[in-house]
């Protein structure tokens, strides 16, 4: 009896202790503690994840790469310092073609000012679309941010530590992007289902809407810079009954294999008011 | 087993969450590190553990997450507690039963999430998120339950090894 009533009194004192950490952190002032916990975590997440990206580039690579990757592991049993050289060179190998690619990205825009970070961690909850990514104040970013990659809208920075952020993805069914359409030079917004399919909505009846076509930011709204790829056009949805139009949007982004993002830092969000 | 040695495992488990198991997908539902460890452990016979873990996993999880902090937590307490409820009488009855743990354990995990994300003005459309994500989840726990309570099971005996008799 007395030892239930110690457990029950524990689960209550920690769930007690949650609701006051819920209620703390709802008011801010959590901040500083929970910038001194995620530092060390996020430089956990960092190293975990690049061991990840170099295990699933290992494994991906083409046929002759492995091959080669064979030999070169014959060669690694007679100097093992070799083996680290190797995976390492072939990490920065393919980094480098991401960061070309970023580099060939952002001449395309040289007015526009940029952070290029790694993508370190994917939001525990499945519910929610965010990534983590490792960069923060330290090197200047900020509550709004726009994030893209060299294909196009990632999403928006929705919370800002000192060295890692967390990016709402466009994926995530809360975020909603301003878009106009390439051809038709119709508005729309593009909302995110629960299964992270995308569409847009709110397009005026008027336009015709063609299969494939690009989507861009609008930047109406003030949350991303305008002329943003976000994706193509893959099905429209026309009701004679509905107000307005509908289309499936398959994303510019492959989100599943982020690597390397760039934060866009020139740009000051409009109305952008960080969350307690 | 070492209180600190038990956060410090269990914080590893919340980033290898973060960085790793979250690109291990069936559909959206990925498998959830932390409540194993947690249903595991406290199968295992170590309540009062398994909350203390469970909190600080929890803590661990909402800083990555866009769950609000406690959320998580609280949840996991509250699976630690139920899963601990008549100390292995109910749920170690047999074997199968640790999966029925789970499948509860999975059910207050996400039950309280999508309660505070929708209370947060998330909105959701449940049967997909019900299909796509719960579910796999779901049959992904299931799949990974006997081996972490297994694991759970010989962390136990090292930890608490059972005394010999005089």
């Amino acid at each position: 009896m007395t030892q239930l009533s110690s457990k029950t009194l524990l689960a209550s004192a920690l769930i007690v202790l949650s609701a006051a950490l819920f209620v703390l952190n709802l008011g801010g002032y959590l901040g500083p503690a929970r910038e001194a916990i995620v530092r060390p975590l996020a430089g956990g997440q960092q190293w975990v994840s690049q061991r990840y990206f170099a295990a699933r580039e290992f494994l991906t690579a083409p046929r002759e790469a492995t091959a080669l990757q064979a030999r070169i592991e014959e060669l690694e049993a007679q100097n093992a310092a070799l083996q680290d050289q190797i995976i390492t060179l072939q990490e920065e190998a393919s980094e480098a073609v991401i960061l070309r690619a970023l580099l060939n990205f952002a001449r395309t825009s040289p007015e526009t000012s940029y952070v290029a970070t790694s993508v370190i961690g994917l939001d525990p909850s499945p519910f929610v679309r965010s990534i983590t990514i490792g960069a923060g104040s330290d090197r200047g970013l900020s509550y709004g941010m726009p994030v893209v990659s060299e294909s196009g809208l990632v999403g928006r920075i929705i919370e800002v530590n000192a060295t890692s952020s967390r990016v709402q993805l466009i994926t995530d069914p809360q975020a909603a992007v301003s878009v106009r359409l390439q051809n038709s030079r119709a508005d729309g917004l593009v909302v995110a289902q629960a299964n992270g399919e995308l569409q847009v909505e709110q397009i005026s009846h008027e336009v015709e809407v063609s299969q494939g076509e690009l989507v861009l930011t609008s930047g109406l709204g003030g949350v991303f810079p305008s002329d943003i790829p976000v994706g193509h056009i893959v099905s429209v949805r026309t009701r004679d009954f509905e107000l307005f139009q509908q289309a499936v949007l398959e994303p510019a982004v492959e989100f599943e294999g982020l690597e390397i993002v760039l934060v866009i830092t020139n740009f000051r969000p409009v109305d952008q008011v960080p969350a307690p | 087993m070492s209180l600190l040695l038990g956060f410090a495992g269990i914080s590893f488990l919340a980033v290898l969450q973060s960085s790793l198991v979250n690109h291990l997908r069936l559909l959206d539902g990925r498998p959830d590190l932390i409540l194993l460890a947690i249903t595991g452990w406290a199968l295992a016979g170590h309540g009062r553990q398994a909350m203390l873990f469970g909190f600080v996993g929890g803590f661990a999880l909402d800083l990555f997450s866009e769950v609000p902090l406690g959320v998580s937590s609280a949840a996991l307490v509250l699976v630690a507690v139920l899963v601990s409820y008549s100390e292995g009488r109910f749920w170690g009855v047999h074997p199968l039963m640790q999966l029925a743990a789970v499948i509860a354990a999975s059910g207050v995990f996400y039950a309280a999430q999508l309660a505070s994300l929708g209370i947060g003005g998330h909105s959701f459309d449940l049967p997909l998120v019900v299909n796509r994500i719960v579910l796999p989840s779901l049959f992904l726990n299931l799949v990974l339950a006997l081996p972490a309570a297994q694991a759970a099971e010989a962390l136990s005996r090292f930890f608490t090894p059972a005394e010999v008799a005089a």
